[in-house]
């Protein structure tokens, strides 16, 4: 799959499964996920922690992994390149 | 009555006492239950509850694992996971073990596994159910306390604090994952007709006994109606709560 799709899935999922009021496109890909950027907090992560782990079949273990994992969808599209099942 | 029905519901320690009258009463309300027992119990007791279980009808799995071991409880969830058909819905933390001995002259060896099983097993327990309860967007949690984490317990440091612990963990949790459709809350036995309370010193259970306001033991079965309470549709509402099933022993 290339990066640029996987971007839009991880944009898509992110709007859907956390009931997001944007649309996916006007995600940016290098604001954080969490804080200011889309004002989702460290208890909206463990929703977005469960999706990943689901939908990409990834292991997102603990907070130190996940505050790199999700600091971007960037971030998030490189973390799951590098990790998913070949 | 199938209030429970089409639930998953895991018990820790459930092969007896309130354990064994908690998965019992789930499965009498319609759930599939699982529990697990500790390898230094006598495995028939166990067998036993498994075969009451299957007695009403529902899916039920026994396993022998160690609460404390992180290594086993990711085995026992999976084996959970397995056996019953999918994750957990309702997790009741009652695996508890006392090795009391007045403060001064406590082991280290009785401090650690007296919290390895009372408190780190219920966090990792808990940590094992909560991805499938958000997935859910709903589950429930209960654990089992004790009115030693409200009062004290003389010689027991070790139990005190670790079921203090549970009640702040209990707290703090309810407050994490409440947006998420799970409740999470504390029901703390008082003096119960069970093996841990068989072995208390019979001078200390006498003045205990004297302290109930309500004059007598409580019954498995009677802790076992407050757990399906705060698990069920009715106590929606419920979450960060403690409901004190003790005859009115630790009332302030």
């Amino acid at each position: 799959m290339d990066r640029d799709r996987l971007r839009s899935e991880v944009k898509d999922l992110l709007v859907t499964g956390l009931r997001l009021q944007v649309p996916s496109t006007d995600i940016q890909d290098d604001v954080p996920i969490f804080g200011e950027g889309l004002g989702l907090d460290s208890i909206d992560a463990l929703e977005l922690v469960v999706l990943v782990e689901e939908q990409f079949r990834v292991s997102i273990p603990d907070e130190e992994v996940g505050r790199k994992a999700l600091a971007s969808v960037n971030a998030l599209v490189d973390f799951i390149i590098a990790e998913r099942p070949a | 009555m199938s209030t429970f029905a089409g639930k998953r519901v895991l018990v820790t320690g459930g092969s007896r006492g309130i354990g064994r009258a908690t998965a019992l009463a789930f499965a009498r309300a319609g759930a599939a239950v699982g529990f697990n027992y500790s390898r230094t119990e006598d495995h028939t007791e166990a067998a036993d509850t498994l075969a009451a279980l299957r007695t009403e009808g529902v899916p039920a799995f026994a396993s022998c694992a160690d609460v404390g071991d992180g290594a086993a409880v990711v085995q026992l969830f999976t084996e959970v996971r397995a056996a019953l058909g999918g994750s957990i819905d309702v997790l009741v933390n009652n695996a508890a073990i006392a090795q009391d001995a007045p403060l001064m002259m406590m082991k280290d060896e009785s401090w650690d596994r007296v919290l390895d099983i009372d408190l780190r097993g219920p966090f990792l327990c808990c940590r094992a159910a909560l991805r499938g309860m958000i997935a859910a967007r709903w589950g429930r949690i209960v654990n089992v306390v004790s009115p030693a984490a409200f009062v004290g317990q003389e010689g027991a440091a070790n139990y005190a604090a670790a079921k203090g612990g549970l009640v702040a963990l209990t707290k703090s949790l309810a407050r994490e994952v409440a947006r998420f459709g799970i409740t999470v809350n504390a029901v703390s036995p008082g003096l119960i007709g069970t093996r841990l309370v068989g072995e208390m010193q019979s001078e200390r259970r006498k003045q205990i006994e004297s302290q109930i306001p309500m004059g007598r033991l409580g019954t498995p079965e009677e802790i076992a109606a407050a757990v399906l309470f705060v698990a069920s549709p009715a106590a929606s509402y419920v979450t960060g709560s403690t409901v004190h099933v003790d005859g009115g022993l630790a009332m302030r």
